[in-house]
C-alpha cells in the first residue's frame, strides 16, 4: 500500500481532505469521515488485529455506503416475517454480507456479532459470504444486527429464508458422510490386505486367513451399500434413459469384484479382492466430493443475484407510502425509486424525469434519460431525481431474471468436457477384471498351482491408481497453484480449455480499464482562464452531480464558493459563483451558441467523452473524461499475443471509444457497438471456425456471452452473476495473472499427458509379464505404489510453477 | 497371534464408534463450514478493548 491510500479502505486518499485514527500506537491516515469512524469502531472495540490478519484489501473493500440505510425498518413484523424464521422469543436469518474478501472480515464479523446483547449464536461462512444469526427478539431486532453489520463497513442484506442454501448442505452432509466411510472402510481392509498378502508367502493358518476375509467382507460391505450407492444409482437412472453413463462400468467393476470376493470367501476361493473394491470406492467418491464442492460455490454465486435488488420499495398507495419487501411487490403497484437506490422491477415511469445506469444490464456507462412513459429495468440504479413507477414485471418475470435463466441455460447447454480420468479408470477396471478372469483360467487349465499367484499380480500390477490418480492431482495441483496467481477455478474444465485456447477476447469496461473515469486532457478554451481554475470550478459544480462521470472530478480540489447549484438531467450541472452562472455538461448545455464551431475544433483525435464548462453561453475548456487502462494491460495482452493467441476487443461502447482503447493496447481486432447477442455472434463464429475461445468480462450482460464462450474469465469486482458464469474468477487488479493462468494450463496438460503416458506404459509394459508370470505379487505391489508416486510426484510440480 | 481374534472384533467396534461420532457431528452441522475452522486458529480474540479510547 502506498502512502496515499487509506488505511481502512484502501482508496487513493485526497491529500487535502483526509483524516487520521490512531491504531496500535501509531497514526494512520484515512480517506473519509466514514473510514475513520469504522476504524475508530474496530480499535475501540479491541479488534485492531484485524487490521494485521487481512488480506491486502481490494480499493473500496469495507468502505462505508455513503447514504445510511434506514435499517430500523427491518424491525417491523412484516419484514420480520419476510426475512427471519422465529419462534420460542428467539429469530434466525441468514444475512449476505456484502464487501467481505479476507478470513479476517468473518473474524471481525463473528466476534463483533458475538458481543451484540441478545445474540444467540452468529456463523459466518466466509466462502458464500453468508451470515447465520440467531437472537433474542426482545433484545434487539433484525434491524439492530443490520445496522451493527453497516456500522463495521459492510454491506449487509437480508436473504429471504427460502433462498438460504439448504439443499446443498444436506448434499454435502451426506456426501461427507460417504467420504468418511469409504476412507475409514478403506484403511482397514487395507491392512487385512497386507496381512492376507504376507500369510500368501510366509504361509497362514487357514483359519486365520477365512476370519481375515470374512473380516474384510464386513467393512466392505457398508462401503459398497453405502458410500458406493449413489453410483449404482446413477448408472441404473442410466441404464432405464438408455444413456448408461460411466457410472455403469463403475458400478459393474465394484459389484462384481464385491459378490466375487464373498463368494471365494464362502467358498474358501483362491483370493478376495475387497482390497481393490474399497479403494476404488474411496477414490471415486474424493474425486465426487471435491467436485461438488466447485459446483456448489458456483451455486452460491448464482443465489446472490437476488442482491442486486432492494430489499425493501416505497408503495405508494392510498394510503401514502408504505415501506415493503420487495418479495410482496406485484404488477400495478406505483413505486418510489430515490437517487442513488436502484430500482427493484420493472416498470414504466408514470412521474419524474431521471438518469438511469443500465452499466448492469446493458454494459453501457452512458446513463440513459427516462421521461414519463419510458420503461425501466430492475437492477437498474436511478442516478438523478425522484421518479415513481408502475410496476410492470418482478422476480424473475423481469429482464434481469430472463438475462439471468439465459445464461443458466448456456451454462447447462455447454458441452462439458466430462472427468476423462473416472470414465477411463473405470474402462480399465472392467478391463482388469476380464484380463484377470481370462489369466486365471488360462492358468487354471495349464498350471493349476500357479493360477491363484499370477491372477493375483495381474490384478494388482494393473490397479488403475496411476491413472485414475493421473488427471486428478495435476488439476488440484493447477487449482491450489492458480489460487495463489489469484485466479480462482470455479470449474475444472477451464484448466484444459486454457491450455488449447486459440483467442481471447477481452471486454473493454472494467475489464482492460478499470471501470472508473478519470481526466484525460484538459483543454482550455478561453485564454483568461487555466487548467487549474478550470478543474477547480468544475469540481465545485461537479460536488451535486451523482452521474459516474462526476466521480472524476472528485479527486480535484475545490474550494470555490457556489450558489443555485442545480441538475439537468442528461445535460450536466449548473451553478453560480461570483454572479456569473457556469454551467459544466454537453457543449449544446454549456455554452450553445459555439457549440458547432467546438465540436469542428476539436475533432475526435481520441475517444474520450468531452465534458464541456462554459460561463454565461460561452464555452470556456473542454475536459477529456476516460476509463483508465489497467496498468498492466498492454503488457499482458502483448505478452499473450506472444503465445501465440490471437487477441480481441469487443464492447458495447462506441466506434471511437473501443478503436481509441484497442490502439493504446495494440489489438487490432475490435467490434464496437456490441450487444450481448452480437458479442455471442463474435464468439460462435470463431468457434466454428474450429479456435477455442476464452472470453475476459464483466457486468451481468456480458453473463451469457461468458457462457457461450469455451472458457470465461471474470475480474472479482463485476457483477455477481458474471462470476457464477465465470469458469475462473480474477481476483485484484491486474490482468498479469491471466497470462500466467494460460502458461500455467499449458504445464498442467502437459503434465496430464506425461502422467497418462506413463501409466499407460507401465501397466501396457507390467500387464503381460504379470499375466506370464514373469512378475511376484510383491514386485506387483511395489510397482502399483511406485508408479502411483511418481504420478503425484510429477503432478506436485505444477504447484511450484512460476515461483523462483 | 489367536489374541487377534478378539483385537480386529475390537478394532471394528472402535471403528464403528467413530463412525456413528463422526455421523452425528456431521447432522448438528459442525462439518456445514470448512472453510473458516482452518483460519480461525491464527486468530487472537483475547484482544481486550483499550481502556481510554482517545476518540
Amino acid at each position: 500500500m502506498s502512502a496515499s491510500a487509506c488505511f481502512h479502505c484502501a482508496l487513493p486518499v485526497d491529500p487535502r481532505d483526509q483524516y487520521h485514527v490512531e491504531i496500535d500506537g501509531q497514526q494512520r491516515t484515512v480517506c473519509c469521515p466514514g473510514c475513520k469512524a469504522v476504524a475508530e469502531l474496530i480499535r475501540d472495540t479491541g479488534m485492531s488485529n484485524y487490521y494485521a490478519m487481512r488480506d491486502a484489501p481490494q480499493p473500496g473493500a469495507g468502505r462505508p455506503a455513503d447514504d445510511a440505510t434506514e435499517w430500523q425498518i427491518y424491525d417491523r413484523e412484516d419484514m420480520l416475517a419476510a426475512f427471519a424464521e422465529s419462534g420460542d422469543g428467539t429469530a434466525e436469518a441468514t444475512i449476505y454480507v456484502g464487501g467481505m474478501y479476507c478470513a479476517a472480515c468473518s473474524w471481525l464479523i463473528e466476534t463483533t456479532m458475538a458481543r451484540v446483547t441478545g445474540m444467540v449464536s452468529a456463523d459466518i461462512n466466509p466462502v458464500t459470504h453468508r451470515l447465520r444469526v440467531s437472537w433474542n427478539i426482545d433484545d434487539i431486532g433484525l434491524g439492530g444486527i443490520l445496522a451493527t453489520l453497516a456500522n463495521l463497513g459492510y454491506d449487509p442484506q437480508p436473504l429471504a429464508p427460502e433462498s438460504a442454501a439448504r439443499p446443498e448442505l444436506l448434499e454435502q452432509r451426506a456426501a461427507l458422510k460417504r467420504l468418511l466411510v469409504a476412507s475409514l472402510g478403506m484403511m482397514q481392509v487395507m491392512m487385512f490386505a497386507v496381512g492376507l498378502y504376507a500369510g500368501d508367502f510366509q504361509g497362514m493358518e487357514p483359519n486365520m486367513q477365512l476370519f481375515l476375509r470374512w473380516v474384510s467382507f464386513a467393512v466392505t460391505t457398508p462401503v459398497v451399500l453405502y458410500a458406493a450407492r449413489p453410483f449404482f444409482r446413477s448408472a441404473w437412472r442410466g441404464v432405464m434413459a438408455r444413456a448408461p453413463g460411466m457410472d455403469l462400468p463403475v458400478s459393474i467393476a465394484v459389484a462384481a469384484a464385491y459378490f466375487g470376493s464373498t463368494y471365494m470367501t464362502i467358498t474358501g476361493g483362491q483370493t478376495t479382492w475387497f482390497d481393490s473394491v474399497v479403494m476404488f470406492v474411496f477414490f471415486l467418491t474424493l474425486g465426487r466430493f471435491l467436485e461438488m464442492r466447485a459446483r456448489h460455490r458456483s451455486i452460491d454465486r448464482s443465489t446472490a443475484l437476488s442482491n442486486v435488488l432492494p430489499n425493501t420499495v416505497t408503495r405508494c398507495g392510498e394510503d401514502g407510502q408504505t415501506t415493503i419487501p420487495s418479495s410482496q411487490l406485484v404488477a400495478g403497484d406505483v413505486v418510489l425509486v430515490r437517487p442513488g437506490e436502484s430500482i427493484a422491477a420493472d416498470g414504466i415511469l408514470v412521474d419524474g424525469e431521471t438518469a438511469v445506469d443500465e452499466a448492469l444490464l446493458t454494459g453501457e456507462a452512458t446513463p440513459k434519460s427516462k421521461s414519463i412513459g419510458d420503461p425501466a429495468l430492475a437492477g437498474s440504479i436511478n442516478l438523478d431525481s425522484m421518479i415513481q413507477l408502475r410496476v410492470e414485471a418482478t422476480g424473475s418475470d423481469t429482464t434481469l431474471g430472463t438475462i439471468s435463466r439465459m445464461s443458466e441455460r448456456a451454462r447447462y447447454a455447454r458441452p462439458t468436457y466430462v472427468q476423462i480420468a473416472d470414465r477411463i479408470a473405470s474402462y480399465i477396471v472392467v478391463a482388469i477384471l476380464i484380463v484377470a478372469a481370462a489369466v486365471g483360467t488360462f492358468w487354471y487349465i495349464t498350471a493349476p498351482d500357479r493360477a491363484f499367484v499370477v491372477t493375483l499380480s495381474v490384478l494388482v500390477v494393473t490397479c488403475p491408481c496411476a491413472l485414475a490418480l493421473a488427471t486428478p492431482a495435476a488439476f488440484a495441483a493447477a487449482g491450489t497453484r492458480l489460487a495463489q496467481l489469484r485466479l480462482l477455478v470455479t470449474n475444472g474444465n477451464a484448466i484444459e480449455v486454457l491450455a488449447r485456447s486459440t483467442r481471447i477476447l477481452f471486454d473493454k469496461t472494467g475489464t482492460v480499464t478499470r471501470g472508473t473515469p478519470v481526466i484525460e486532457e484538459i483543454e482550455v478554451l478561453d485564454d483568461k482562464f487555466d487548467e487549474k481554475q478550470c478543474l477547480r470550478i468544475a469540481a465545485a459544480l461537479e460536488t451535486v452531480s451523482t452521474h459516474p462521470i462526476a466521480s472524476a472530478f472528485r479527486a480535484s480540489e475545490n474550494d470555490v464558493t457556489i450558489h443555485d447549484q442545480s441538475v439537468a438531467v442528461g445535460n450536466g450541472v449548473s451553478g453560480t459563483i461570483d454572479n456569473q452562472v457556469w454551467r459544466l455538461g454537453r457543449a449544446s448545455f454549456a455554452g450553445a451558441a459555439r457549440a458547432a464551431t467546438v465540436a469542428a475544433e476539436a475533432a475526435p483525435t481520441n475517444s474520450a467523452t468531452g465534458v464541456y464548462l462554459g460561463v454565461e453561453g460561452r464555452l470556456v475548456a473542454r475536459f477529456s473524461i476516460s476509463d483508465e487502462l489497467r496498468e498492466d494491460a498492454a503488457d499482458t495482452i502483448s505478452h499473450l499475443a506472444g503465445l501465440g493467441l490471437q487477441v480481441g476487443l469487443i464492447s458495447g461502447d462506441g466506434e471511437a471509444a473501443v478503436q481509441h482503447t484497442a490502439g493504446k493496447l495494440g489489438i487490432a481486432d475490435y467490434h464496437a457497438n456490441c450487444s450481448p447477442e452480437d458479442k455471442l455472434e463474435i464468439i460462435r463464429t470463431a468457434q466454428q471456425n474450429g479456435e477455442t475461445v476464452i472470453m475476459v468480462g464483466d457486468g451481468i450482460n456480458d453473463a451469457p456471452v461468458l457462457a457461450g464462450a469455451d472458457a470465461s474469465i471474470a475480474p472479482a469486482h463485476g457483477a455477481l452473476l458474471a462470476q457464477t458464469n465465470a469458469d475462473i474468477v480474477l481476483v485484484g487488479d491486474a490482468l498479469q495473472p491471466l497470462l500466467l493462468g494460460i502458461l500455467l494450463a499449458k504445464q498442467t496438460i502437459r503434465v496430464v499427458k506425461q502422467n497418462l503416458s506413463w501409466a499407460i506404459v507401465y501397466n501396457a509394459a507390467a500387464l503381460p509379464l504379470a499375466a506370464l508370470g514373469y512378475v511376484p505379487p510383491w514386485a506387483a505391489a511395489i510397482g502399483m505404489s511406485a508408479s502411483s508416486l511418481i504420478v503425484v510426484l510429477n503432478a506436485l510440480r505444477i504447484s511450484r510453477f512460476g515461483a523462483p | 497371534m489367536n489374541v487377534l481374534y478378539f483385537l480386529i472384533p475390537l478394532a471394528l467396534l472402535l471403528l464403528a464408534g467413530a463412525v456413528w461420532a463422526f455421523f452425528w457431528a456431521v447432522g448438528s452441522g459442525q462439518f456445514d463450514d470448512l472453510e473458516t475452522p482452518a483460519v480461525r486458529i491464527i486468530m487472537d480474540d483475547d484482544t481486550k478493548p483499550p481502556e481510554t479510547p482517545d476518540t
